[in-house]
């Protein structure tokens, strides 16, 4: 009797028809041909350093020009872009970055390091040109050539988390295109019609209010792009946006408010991404205000406020309740056994009264004859005007009056931002993600910076100081931990919640990092559409 | 009538100038400045290095002056946010408006002039009565709303048009997929316009049908039909020539709403764009443009008052 069912002759066919077929299938397994559309909310600059490039214009700038790192798929942390490796010096003072020596730039031009020197020593360190984010770069003294394919990033102060801003929208931008310009940042032919850029996709066309059309680039040095296209359109309504998505003539919508959710997760060809940033919602409470100097009055007016029914109520549920800046998204340094002031209004009032806040006639507390009434502008933008008027109700239980005047977004940034011109205020933070939250936080910040709060507190520029030298992944959760634990104490915040970020993409659309779109958009040469 | 126009026009230069010096002055009181340098990231000094640049840090009179000087000469400045220059924005958002505005108007036209006689010849009977329903509803549902659900019924569901864009990305120039694209958008915009056409229309002819040459034609035993083309219809025209001027402003201008919902690039979004992020140039190179427009429109509209009625005579 045979081992066999089958003569052996026979299996080595089937064996061989099986590989042959397999081999078929996988070489078919996208389609070449796939032009995919996305959308953007307005039209976009394709600078990463012009000012005013933000939202409408950070993922189409993340997919053309690449950076000196980016992020891991799996947990955020730097990894090989543009340079294929990095080490600091023992004192922290230098970091020197080794490049690719292969990176073609779109017009066939090499990449080396003069790119790299210009891109920080002519525009975001140039304080005449006022280049976006450069004030996350101050600790950047100068970058020096040290051979062709080496440079070296000099600091005027430790920077830890140099290889993470570096892979946060801080694309390389052509020296021998723009070097020549008088204002890098304003060559309208680069920045509205055709940049260089060195990413698998490059710019074909561009309409404004219509779209940009991207198609491969043949001189991209990684492999090579899966999709024969990518088109972003402009479409500024977001309701728009949702036709469009289950129309199918749009294939991914980021940045999704969760109401209009229900007709997306009924259809079944589309896929519903929970995503997270490290972004934090709060209500600032302006430090020059002597009220809000004692901490005892900031943990009361924290802990009045019910932080998941918030949550609930305007966004959900997706959302996580947040104990200090940092999100749970940094996994490795996310310290959660801090002060959680939990929902509790009576703990609130006792809080008060320990402070000297005393019920009034009217039930409003007063202190000295003077009654607790805040002023608290918002803005009528996303959820900070539902957000205020639910503050408001959870402050007015514990004796708290709070004012509210909603303005236009714009006028709101130079009031409450610029002018500092408020007492209390709801906004959010975006950061990259890092721990490093100096430019929040930091006494330097106060009053001139993003310290909106303008909160001055020396042990926590120690702590920060701490975290910029910390090299080590030890010596950086040491720093970090202790950092968050005062945070949380300290609360030069009132830390609301963590959004989740909800994007919908087609499921025929694959390869795409899952982790969060900056991190997916740095990947767009996996990118591919399943037949 | 020539030297009426010539009058006319150069009338017409001085609202344009009185325009832009009431929208200069207007905005700059406004608070908030250029999103470029009015947002959440920037720094003191990233800002106050951009107001150089944008010479926002010169006195306002001074600013305008240099503008004036320059938009005499045909140059309207550089946008702040986008950094190009402002003709070039409103000459590419223009062509996108007109053909919006084209469509959009003959569909009114059409349909607006038909209902209107329709109606004003059944006076009282069910088809009266049918077009005042349909324009009632075409006055009080808004845009937006009826924009996505014609999206949703029409691209959604059916599957039978493009649900935004003025045209496919990528094709070059394709005169059907543009009409294609301009169905909903245009049909919109004229289901909601129609409206005051058909109401002029009617009250216009009926007015006329009431008066003595209108009974005489009748006692010479004139039909009903021939009453309302070759008699009445020329002498109801003057009032709809009128609001006929107020729709082709008001779809000259661009439509904010019907833009931003069918993904439009026309002049109602670059102004609603430019306003929110106060883009100064954009803003008074869009507030003179329509200015200019309307003051055209206008002088179109009485000129064509003589035509459709003779006893009008400008000297």
């Amino acid at each position: 009797m045979s081992k066999h069912r089958f003569p052996r002759p026979f299996l080595t066919l089937l064996l061989a028809a099986a590989l042959a077929l397999f081999a078929a299938a996988s070489a078919q397994d996208h389609d070449p041909n796939a032009v995919i559309n996305l959308a953007t909310n307005a039209d976009p600059t394709m600078n990463p350093w012009a000012p005013g490039a933000v939202i409408e214009s950070n993922l189409i700038n993340t997919i053309l020009f690449e950076q000196l790192t980016r992020y891991s798929p799996t947990d955020l942390s730097p990894s090989p872009a543009l340079a294929e490796r990095w080490e600091a010096s023992e004192d922290a003072l230098a970091w020197t970055f080794y490049l690719r020596d292969d990176v073609l730039w779109s017009d066939g031009d090499p990449f080396d390091a003069d790119d790299v020197a210009f891109t920080f020593n002519d525009v975001v360190k140039n304080p005449e040109l006022g280049a976006q984010s450069a004030n996350q770069f101050a600790a950047v003294e100068r970058v020096e050539v040290v051979d062709q394919y080496t440079v070296r990033f000099v600091l005027n102060t430790p920077f830890s988390a140099l290889p993470y801003y570096l892979a946060s929208y801080a694309g390389i931008l052509p020296a021998h295109v723009l070097s020549d310009a008088e204002n890098p940042l304003t060559v309208a032919s680069f920045n509205k019609q055709q940049p260089v850029s060195t990413g698998p996709y490059k710019v074909a066309e561009y309409v404004s209010g219509s779209h940009v059309r991207m198609v491969p680039n043949e001189n991209y040095y990684g492999s090579a792009p899966k999709l024969a296209g990518i088109v972003f359109r402009i479409i500024p309504d977001t309701n728009t946006q949702v036709a469009q998505l289950l129309a199918g003539q749009l294939d991914l919508v980021g940045r999704l408010n969760p109401t209009a959710l229900a007709g997306v997760e009924r259809n079944p060809a589309l896929d519903v991404m929970r995503q997270s940033q490290n972004i934090f919602y709060f209500v600032a409470l302006n430090m020059d205000d002597e009220r809000f100097q004692d901490v005892r009055v900031r943990q009361a007016l924290l802990t009045a406020i019910d932080r998941q029914a918030l949550i609930d109520a305007l966004v959900q549920g997706y959302g996580q309740v947040a104990t200090g800046p940092i999100a749970p998204l940094l996994a490795a340094l996310h310290n959660p056994d801090v002060e959680q002031h939990a929902y509790d209004p009576e703990r609130a009032k006792a809080l008060l009264a320990e402070a000297g806040w005393t019920p009034g006639a009217d039930g409003v507390l007063q202190k000295d004859g003077q009654p607790f009434v805040i002023d608290m502008p918002t803005a009528s933008y996303a959820e900070l005007t539902p957000a205020s008027l639910l503050i408001q109700q959870f402050w007015a239980d514990v004796g708290v009056k709070a004012e509210l005047t909603t303005i236009e977004w714009n006028a709101y940034i130079q009031q409450v931002i610029l002018e500092r011109d408020y007492e209390a205020s709801v906004a959010w933070w975006s950061m990259p993600p890092t721990p490093d939250v100096t430019p929040y936080v930091s006494c330097s910040a106060a009053h001139t910076g993003n310290n909106i709060p303008n909160y001055c507190n020396e042990e926590l520029d120690e702590l920060l100081a701490a975290g910029r030298r910390a090299l080590t992944a030890e010596e950086q959760q040491d720093a970090y931990y202790a950092l968050q634990e005062l945070l949380a104490v300290e609360l030069p915040y009132l830390y609301l919640w963590h959004p989740d970020i909800i994007s919908v993409k087609r499921n025929t659309l694959q390869g795409m990092p899952e982790i969060n779109a900056a991190t997916a958009f740095q990947h767009s040469e996996e990118w591919y559409v399943a037949r | 009538m020539a030297s009426y126009t010539v009058n006319r026009l150069l009338q017409g230069v001085l609202v344009l100038f009185l325009i832009s010096l009431v929208t200069f002055f207007l905005i700059d009181l406004a608070p908030g400045g250029p999103s470029s340098l009015v947002n959440m990231e920037s720094t003191a000094a990233e800002r106050e290095a951009r107001l150089k640049q944008y010479g926002l840090d010169r006195p306002a009179p001074v600013r305008y002056v240099s503008w004036l000087l320059g938009a005499v000469r045909g140059d309207l400045g550089t946008s702040i946010n986008q950094g190009l220059p402002v003709a070039r924005l409103l000459a590419q958002r223009m062509g996108v408006t007109l053909q919006l505005a084209t469509y959009a108007l003959l569909l009114t036209t059409l349909f607006g002039v038909v209902l209107g006689v329709v109606a004003a010849m059944h006076h009282n009977r069910w088809p009266d009565h049918a077009v005042s329903i349909l324009s009632t509803i075409g006055m009080s549902v808004p845009n937006f709303w009826l924009g996505i659900v014609a999206i949703i019924l029409f691209a959604v569901t059916l599957g039978w048009l493009p649900a935004a864009g003025s045209g496919t990305v990528g094709r070059g120039f394709d005169l059907l997929d543009r009409l294609r694209h301009a169905v909903l958008p245009a049909g919109v915009l004229a289901f909601s316009l129609m409206p005051n056409v058909v109401r002029v229309t009617r009250s216009a002819l009926l007015e006329v049908l009431a008066s003595d040459f209108v009974r005489t034609a009748r006692a010479k035993g004139l039909r009903q039909r021939g009453i309302v083309w070759k008699h009445t219809f020329k002498n109801a025209l003057v009032p709809v020539i009128s609001i006929l001027g107020l729709v082709t402003t008001v779809l000259l201008s661009g439509s904010v709403v019907i833009e931003s919902v069918f993904g439009w690039a026309g002049l109602g979004r670059l102004a609603i764009d430019a306003a929110s992020g106060r883009d100064y140039p954009v803003i008074l190179g869009v507030t003179v443009l329509v200015g200019a427009l309307t003051v055209l429109v206008n002088l179109l509209v009485d000129l064509l008052y003589a035509v459709a009625d003779p006893r009008i005579r400008y000297g």
